[in-house]
């Protein structure tokens, strides 16, 4: 049967790029359909309008949005559209998707998050399992991903440290701020270790990408100098560039068809003039990040799937991950320094690179032996016209005239905000879900994602632990204003879950190699798989995973045909 | 800021502790939008006075902008930084929100009455005292509260964004502030409206 495409690849992100990297790389043909532009080096700049005011890289909510459901004060589930509430889930709609914008803290997981239910048990009210897979089997995959996609950093011997295949980093550290030597001393003094986070930011020229050149501007910005690991500059273009990976960008799928077998037969996508075209291929690849991917399985019903895409089971969007955690901050007065630190903390560009993963598990009093999680520090966003915003109020009043602008000035002129952030594991659980929303449609007459977000309430008391070792740290460096916050509400950038995959098809979407139960020509690469989450940032994990299915495709294929990766 | 927030939740706000109050101010305005028919008139407090329809709302808004953020000898307000300008590049912009949009002009309007049926002259011809009299009674409606910091964060966009948006003419504002810039900034082909989205 004569098919147009070995893979077709749904999502161009973190997800999709190994796999279009890999197969064109292996001999075979790809298309990569996009629901957004393919916007390019030249097209970033450091706009705090186009990124963050008028969010031009993901859609108008207006036309395309998600159903938040919230747990109310009485227990009950509240459901409000995102175009009502202005609480955005989108995270970038372009080639290379969320990976264009993402900081780029690439921390590994750790052998214990593949066994979180063997090593601690049950928690009541969570779904938690083991992984299928060990840390040795995704190990190569973080080594491949350190070395195509550029992760700069130093490996150090410290007491948490994950075990490694290579003996270091394949790039130096990038150029760090004079704080992080402070942190280092700081958690020194508190008996704490300061670790050198590993950034998908190259700092030095390679792999036909620019350096870093240190705007201070990276999170939710596109990278102009290609220094940053998206998977458009590292992969994407590589991957077109071997002549067998073609990405059709304003593509949006709307549905994957499936014949009387219950084999995926064609992808039906609208075109940027909106008319509905079809493809096939020998292998569908699902990458569209965590909720659109089972929105889009959830969509895909047909003959043997009469509740959606490899959703017999009722599994598809169950178990949906968020991380947990929260986050804090503290002010470093310029009055407490002489004329010369304060010129070393004004310092714009480089980065603080420090965390602290002393507390990935640790003992409770209250819960016992526990998985924790970690905390990263970092400069206050750079953008300007939110941090002026905060300057408007003053006792819960507006304040404007002279005194509006002697709050800015000493909003902006006389200290600088020092943040942490804790990540900690997001335990899955029955309250959270994606599903079909019954009206809402968005601008194609497709129904939108219902997305349920409870959170289990572990998480919340494992975060406020280690928000209180981060004030620590703050303190101990002399910063004022110190506050934290730990809640229930999700970080909607950080997705995973919703197509676990496991040994029985009863309790998953997705065999150990991300190959769906019930479909064999369709795999989910992005980050859906996982059944636990890690209390990392997820990309890192997604690359090192989608490379390892990459292989588990080429495999079903027959094997690679040309250069191999 | 690695983990996105919820609006209003960040640890910046919680820390000046106004936790909440931008989210629940932007839900709130949308609510009572709505529960209004979208009449702003309604919001106010006050019975439908519609002037003429020829009625020009940029000279009443820039008095306003003027207001709100003044000019003094070392730092800039207002008129340095074009903010009247920047604001018909707002309402001209199609991806604002054309609801706000519209509140922005219909606020305006309503604020212009309020000062003649209070003060008996438009807001344009009231004294420094009568203008911030005006305002501050307005602030105390939720709409009006939600107008006023509407505005503001419309004069700190023309105060802090780029200056190829039309505001912060020669980085004044950024001076001003002793802020300092990404690079590459957008340019005349790099504007946001002007990408291949």
């Amino acid at each position: 049967m004569s098919r147009d495409f070995d893979v077709c690849i749904i999502g161009s992100g973190a997800g999709g790029g190994p796999i279009a990297y890999s197969l064109a790389k292996a001999g075979f043909s790809v298309l990569v359909l996009e629901k957004g532009p393919w916007l390019k080096e030249q097209h970033f700049t450091k706009d705090e309008l186009a990124c963050c005011r008028r969010k031009v890289y993901s859609p108008e909510l207006k036309d395309e949005q998600h159903v938040i459901e919230e747990s109310d004060d009485a227990g009950a589930w509240q459901a409000t559209a995102t175009a009502q509430s202005g609480w955005d889930f989108w995270n970038g709609n372009c080639v290379g998707g969320s990976s264009n914008f993402m900081s780029g803290y690439f921390h590994r997981l750790k052998p214990v998050d593949f066994k979180l239910k063997s090593t601690f048990g049950a928690i009541e009210g969570a779904n938690v399992v083991d992984w299928p897979i060990d840390y040795a089997d995704l190990e190569p995959y973080y080594d491949r991903v350190e070395r195509l996609v550029g992760v700069s950093g130093k490996a150090e011997a410290h007491a948490n440290a994950e075990p490694r295949s290579s003996s270091d980093l394949p790039y130096p550290p990038t150029v760090e701020h004079p704080i992080s030597g402070r942190i280092d001393e700081a958690a020194r003094t508190l008996g704490f270790h300061a670790l050198r986070v590993p950034r998908a930011i190259l700092s030095q020229p390679a792999m036909g990408r620019r350096a870093c050149e240190y705007s201070g501007f990276c999170g939710d910005f596109g990278c102009s100098s290609g220094a940053k690991g998206s998977s458009r500059a590292a992969l994407l273009d590589h991957a077109v560039a071997t002549g067998r990976c073609e990405i059709r960008p304003y593509a949006k799928v709307f549905k994957i068809s499936t014949d009387a077998k219950g084999r995926i037969s064609s992808v039906d996508y609208f075109a940027r003039d909106n008319s509905m075209q079809r493809v096939d291929a020998r292998i569908y690849v699902v990458a569209c990040q965590a909720i659109e991917s089972s929105r889009l399985l959830l969509a895909s019903v047909g003959p043997r799937f009469p509740g959606g895409l490899a959703n017999n089971h009722a599994q598809v969007g169950r178990n949906l991950l968020f991380s947990a955690g929260g986050a804090g901050s503290g002010d470093m007065a310029f009055a407490d320094h002489d004329e010369a630190a304060t010129m070393s903390l004004r310092q714009v560009g480089p980065f603080v690179n420090r965390a602290l993963d002393d507390w990935y598990t640790f003992s409770d009093p209250q819960l016992g032996q526990v998985k924790g999680g970690i905390i990263e520090f970092l400069w206050d966003h750079p953008n300007a016209v939110v941090r002026a915003e905060n300057a408007k109020w003053r006792n819960g009043e507006l304040v404007w005239g002279k005194p509006l602008k002697r709050q800015l000035e000493t909003w902006f002129r006389t200290d600088r905000t020092l943040n942490f952030e804790v990540f900690n594991d997001w335990l899955p659980n029955d309250n959270c879900f994606v599903s079909l929303d019954g009206q809402i449609k968005d601008r194609w007459g497709s129904p939108v994602a219902k997305v349920r977000i409870g959170a289990h309430p572990h998480d919340l008391h494992v975060g406020r632990l280690l928000a209180d070792k981060g004030e620590q740290l703050l303190k101990q460096l002399g910063a004022r204003r110190i506050a934290s916050s730990v809640g229930p509400a999700p970080p909607p950038n950080l997705q995973a879950g919703g197509c676990r995959f496991g040994d029985q098809a009863e309790h998953s979407v997705l065999d150990p190699d991300c190959r769906a139960h019930e479909v064999d020509n369709l795999f989910v690469s992005d980050g859906s798989f996982m059944p636990t989450g890690g209390s990392v940032p997820y990309t890192f994990t997604i690359y090192a995973n989608s490379f390892r299915v990459a292989d588990r495709i080429i495999a079903q294929l027959g094997g690679g045909r040309s250069e191999g990766t | 800021m690695i983990r996105r927030t919820k609006p209003g939740t960040s640890a910046t706000d919680i820390a000046f502790s106004v936790k909440g109050l931008r989210a629940e101010l932007v839900s709130r305005r949308r609510f009572l939008i709505e529960a209004a028919g979208g009449s702003v008139a309604l919001l106010f407090g006050l019975p439908n006075m519609a002037g003429a329809d020829d009625y020009d709302p940029w000279p009443t808004l820039g008095a306003v902008l003027e207001h709100l953020l003044p000019s003094e000898p070392d730092s800039p307000g207002a008129k340095e930084i074009h903010a009247l300008d920047y604001l018909r590049f707002v309402v001209a912009d199609t991806r604002v929100d054309p609801e706000q949009r519209n509140f922005i002009l219909q606020g305006n309007r309503w604020l212009d009455d309020l000062a003649r049926e209070k003060d008996g002259r438009p807001f344009l011809e009231l004294d420094f005292d009568g203008k911030d009299k005006l305002l501050r009674q307005v602030t105390r409606s939720s709409a009006g509260e939600n107008w006023v910091s509407t505005l503001l964060t419309y004069l700190f966009e023309a105060l802090l964004t780029a200056p190829a948006y039309g505001g912060n003419t020669d980085r004044i504002g950024w001076r001003w502030l002793q802020y300092v810039p990404g690079f590459p900034l957008p340019g005349p082909g790099t504007r946001y409206m002007e990408l291949p989205l």
